[in-house]
């Protein structure tokens, strides 16, 4: 591959990182200590105490009012191990995750070297592909709630035309978890393909032309020097993507509840109805589900920089 | 505390079954063996030069928030050693976890508007002044308050909350569509059968004029009205409304497997809709003019009303709908005002008791009942002229009043004080989505009611029955 060029513009990035390389000294580490104090004390209070609270609460039961009462041993997470619908909802979850990040990261890679073209009035469809970045969960969540109503949304209503039967976009339990990744895949697109955009736009000109004069052009160039040079965006992307996901929550609440039959019931979701929807205060029960999200998100993190991250091309 | 034994006595000799208002007022004191709450001293805010304030939280949003707004307003002018501060805290389900969490950490407000399915939670978190003791002292005249209203915050004999926004379902049908079926549109149907069949008229499926004859939301409550209007328990025993606890739930009873398999028939063969549990979805489904019958509570008329005005169709009301004819009706639920005893001064209950007083006269009624929708719990009320003419402007209001008015107070319409209600409400929704799906009725409600076993063991042996 012609690709050795970029070497080149690493060097002044190299003197940036020279001096740092040297041994601290006794003040310096000190003084560095006293910088990071203000952020590690806003760590300790909203992050690690929580964590170990959390962890603390998912081994104690509750009384009516959601007050600790008394030490239940791992019988919370034998419950867990246990329940058929906690099974479910972790499936769902990683179905949710598989039915988004995917989807979006493949689309969006597709729309941004579409994008990349020098057209006339391009810009527009730039901005017009980025806007769904701009809205809020809630109010995407609300328009779509609209066209998925079985009675009298849009959706079912083109179907209508075509003579297809009324599809029960979320109150049937087949259907209802596609009809909320649909959801969310429309509202990360905008976002996935800003940052693709803007590594397509960092790659140097002179690379391209480099190529172009070796005899590749259009799919062979996507595919053998834009795409190479897009993974470490892509690895971001689909890290943490595939976070967001495991946590979404607003587009769930709003769309479905977890239903029909918790069949869009995702981790963080039940984790909310057991502590705190429908009067419940299961706050040890939801607790131990908190800390199994937590050890969710570091195993399939770790996974991934395991795996994808050897092959992302870093210039 | 362990009242119980001397409760049941007083509960047995009211039979348990019919709790009419008048023996709630002879035999609460009776009832109350081993009571701690005692109402304070009448005079104590009058004896004080402090202004007391009340904290007061409520789930009041819209025009019932600007409602309630004025009232409160209007008696702060009044009483000028008094302060009620309203806080809008969310919808229910986030106000009684707020007041959890206040519970918690000791800081609670002085008075709290609490949802139907929350009263049993209330009374076992032990830290409400029950309205009983107030009535007790004053000889509060309780006979304006409509039977029904009352009620249903009656447990073991004693008045826990003041009722203070009431609302009942009833049936919503499309005029226009009737007439158009070929139904008769002054007749609304009354049981399941009769609203069946008109609902296949009306459908699509089968040429009639509406998309669906028939589409409600996913709702567990009207699985409880249902059971109501039909006469049957939705706990047991006795709905938890004796002396003894609700032990278990028995809301797959044949009347429920009945309505539920009747509307999943519906469903199955199209002549129904399907939009979900979001009761918002299924009103703007009806709302479009698309749909023949509808089930809905009566809070939801305006907005009905409006659409139909602008949707040009012509809305009707009708009672809701039963396995056979019965002089039972749907359980009086909404909210009510609890006064918070632990924690607050004698004179902030007291300011908080002279509210509720306040609010329960009948000329505050009239304006609550005309600028929400929300039932008048004072039967004078109704004759109130600004109820009175406004009623006449709206006559779909009537029927609400009458299927009220219809309704034998009874343990059935009670309903079922159980501390679990909320996840039980939760539980039959998602017994009634399997239903829908095609899921076999007594298996789903009975499996959604073996599943919540646990739970209420778990919750009656926390709070030490």
């Amino acid at each position: 591959m012609t690709v050795s060029s970029p070497e080149s513009t690493r060097s002044d990035s190299l003197d940036l990182t020279e001096p740092a390389q040297r041994a601290p000294s006794k003040r310096g580490t000190i003084s560095s200590w006293l910088y990071l104090v203000p952020a590690l004390v806003v760590f300790a209070v909203f992050m690690f105490y929580p964590l170990g609270r959390s962890f603390v609460l998912s081994f104690q039961g509750n009384d009516i009012m959601g007050r600790p009462a008394g030490f239940v041993g791992v019988s919370h997470y034998a419950r867990l191990i246990q329940d058929p619908s906690f099974h479910r909802v972790l499936w769902n979850t990683f179905a949710f995750v598989l039915l988004t990040v995917i989807p979006v990261v493949a689309l969006s890679l597709f729309l941004s070297l579409l994008l990349h073209q020098r057209l006339r009035g391009i810009q527009f469809f730039r901005t017009a592909f980025a806007s769904p970045f701009a809205f809020s969960v809630a109010t995407a969540s609300v328009i779509f709630a609209v066209m998925f109503n079985q009675a009298t949304g849009v959706l079912n209503g083109i179907l209508g035309v075509f003579g297809i039967d009324r599809v029960g976009w979320l109150t049937d339990p087949s259907v209802a978890l596609i009809s909320i990744a649909l959801t969310t895949v429309w509202m990360q697109i905008g976002y996935n393909l800003l940052v693709l955009s803007s590594g397509l736009g960092s790659v140097p000109d002179d690379l391209i032309e480099a190529a172009r004069l070796d005899g590749a052009g259009g799919w062979r160039l996507q595919r053998n020097i834009l795409i190479p040079l897009l993974t470490p965006q892509l690895f971001f992307l689909i890290v943490t993507g595939t976070i967001h996901s495991l946590q979404s929550f607003g587009q769930i609440h709003i769309l479905t509840r977890g239903g029909p039959q918790n069949s869009t019931t995702t981790l963080v979701y039940s984790i909310y109805e057991q502590a705190f929807a429908y009067s419940n205060s299961n706050f040890g029960y939801a607790s131990a589900q908190a800390v199994v999200l937590l050890f969710v998100v570091i195993l399939i993190t770790l996974a991934q920089f395991g795996v994808l991250e050897r092959k992302v091309f870093y210039r | 505390m362990t009242p119980r034994g001397q409760r049941r006595i007083t509960a047995r000799a009211v039979g348990g079954a019919v709790v009419a208002l008048g023996l709630l007022l002879s035999g609460c004191s009776g009832g109350g063996g081993g009571d701690d709450t005692k109402a304070p001293d009448k005079d104590v805010i009058a004896k004080s030069d402090a202004v007391v304030n009340v904290d007061f939280w409520h789930s009041m949003d819209g025009t019932n928030g600007e409602t309630l707004n004025k009232l409160v307003d209007d008696f702060n002018s009044k009483n000028d050693k008094i302060v009620i501060k309203p806080v809008f805290q969310g919808n229910y389900d986030d106000a009684i976890t707020k007041y959890k969490a206040a519970v918690q950490s000791n800081s609670t407000p002085s008075m709290v508007q609490i949802y139907d399915i929350g009263s049993q939670f209330m009374i076992d978190s032990k830290t409400v002044a029950p309205i009983q003791a107030f009535i007790d002292r004053d000889e509060f005249d309780v006979s304006d308050i409509q039977p029904n209203i009352a009620g249903y915050y009656v447990v073991n004999d004693k008045m826990w909350s003041m009722p203070f926004n009431t609302s009942m379902p009833v049936l919503y049908y499309n005029k226009t569509l009737f007439e158009k079926a070929g139904l008769d549109p002054e007749t609304p149907p009354l049981t399941l059968k009769d609203v069946g069949a008109a609902a296949e008229k009306l459908s699509k499926k089968n040429g009639g004029p509406a998309e669906f004859g028939f589409n409600a939301a996913i709702y567990g409550w009207f699985v409880e009205q249902e059971i109501a209007s039909n006469g049957d328990l939705y706990c047991s025993p006795d709905n938890g409304r004796g002396a003894d606890r609700a032990t278990e739930f028995t809301f797959d009873n044949e009347g429920a497997v009945e309505f539920a398999s009747w509307w999943a028939d519906m469903v199955k063969s199209g002549v129904a809709g399907n939009t979900g549990r979001d009761t918002g979805d299924a009103q703007s489904a009806f709302k479009s003019g698309t749909i023949g019958i509808s089930l809905e509570s009566t809070g939801a008329l305006g907005g009905m009303q409006a659409a139909a005005e602008s949707q040009g169709f012509e809305l009707g009301v009708g009672y809701f709908p039963r396995v056979e004819e019965n002089d039972f009706g749907p359980i009086i639920g909404g909210a009510s005002l609890y006064i918070t005893g632990e924690g607050h001064t004698d004179a902030e209950q007291e300011a908080a008791w002279q509210f509720i007083q306040f609010v329960a006269e009948p000329a505050n009624q009239a304006i609550w009942h005309t600028g929400t929708g929300y039932f008048p719990i004072s039967k004078a009320a109704l004759e109130d002229p600004v109820d009175v003419k406004w009623r006449e402007e709206f006559p779909q209001f009537d029927v609400a009043i009458q299927q009220l008015e219809d309704t034998k107070l009874s343990t059935p319409t009670q309903g079922c004080a159980a501390g679990v209600m909320p996840q039980a409400r939760q539980a039959v929704e998602g017994a009634l989505e399997a239903i829908v799906q095609g899921g076999d009725a007594q298996t789903e409600l009975t499996k959604a009611a073996e599943g919540l076993q646990m739970q209420l063991d778990d919750y009656n042996d926390s709070v030490g029955s």
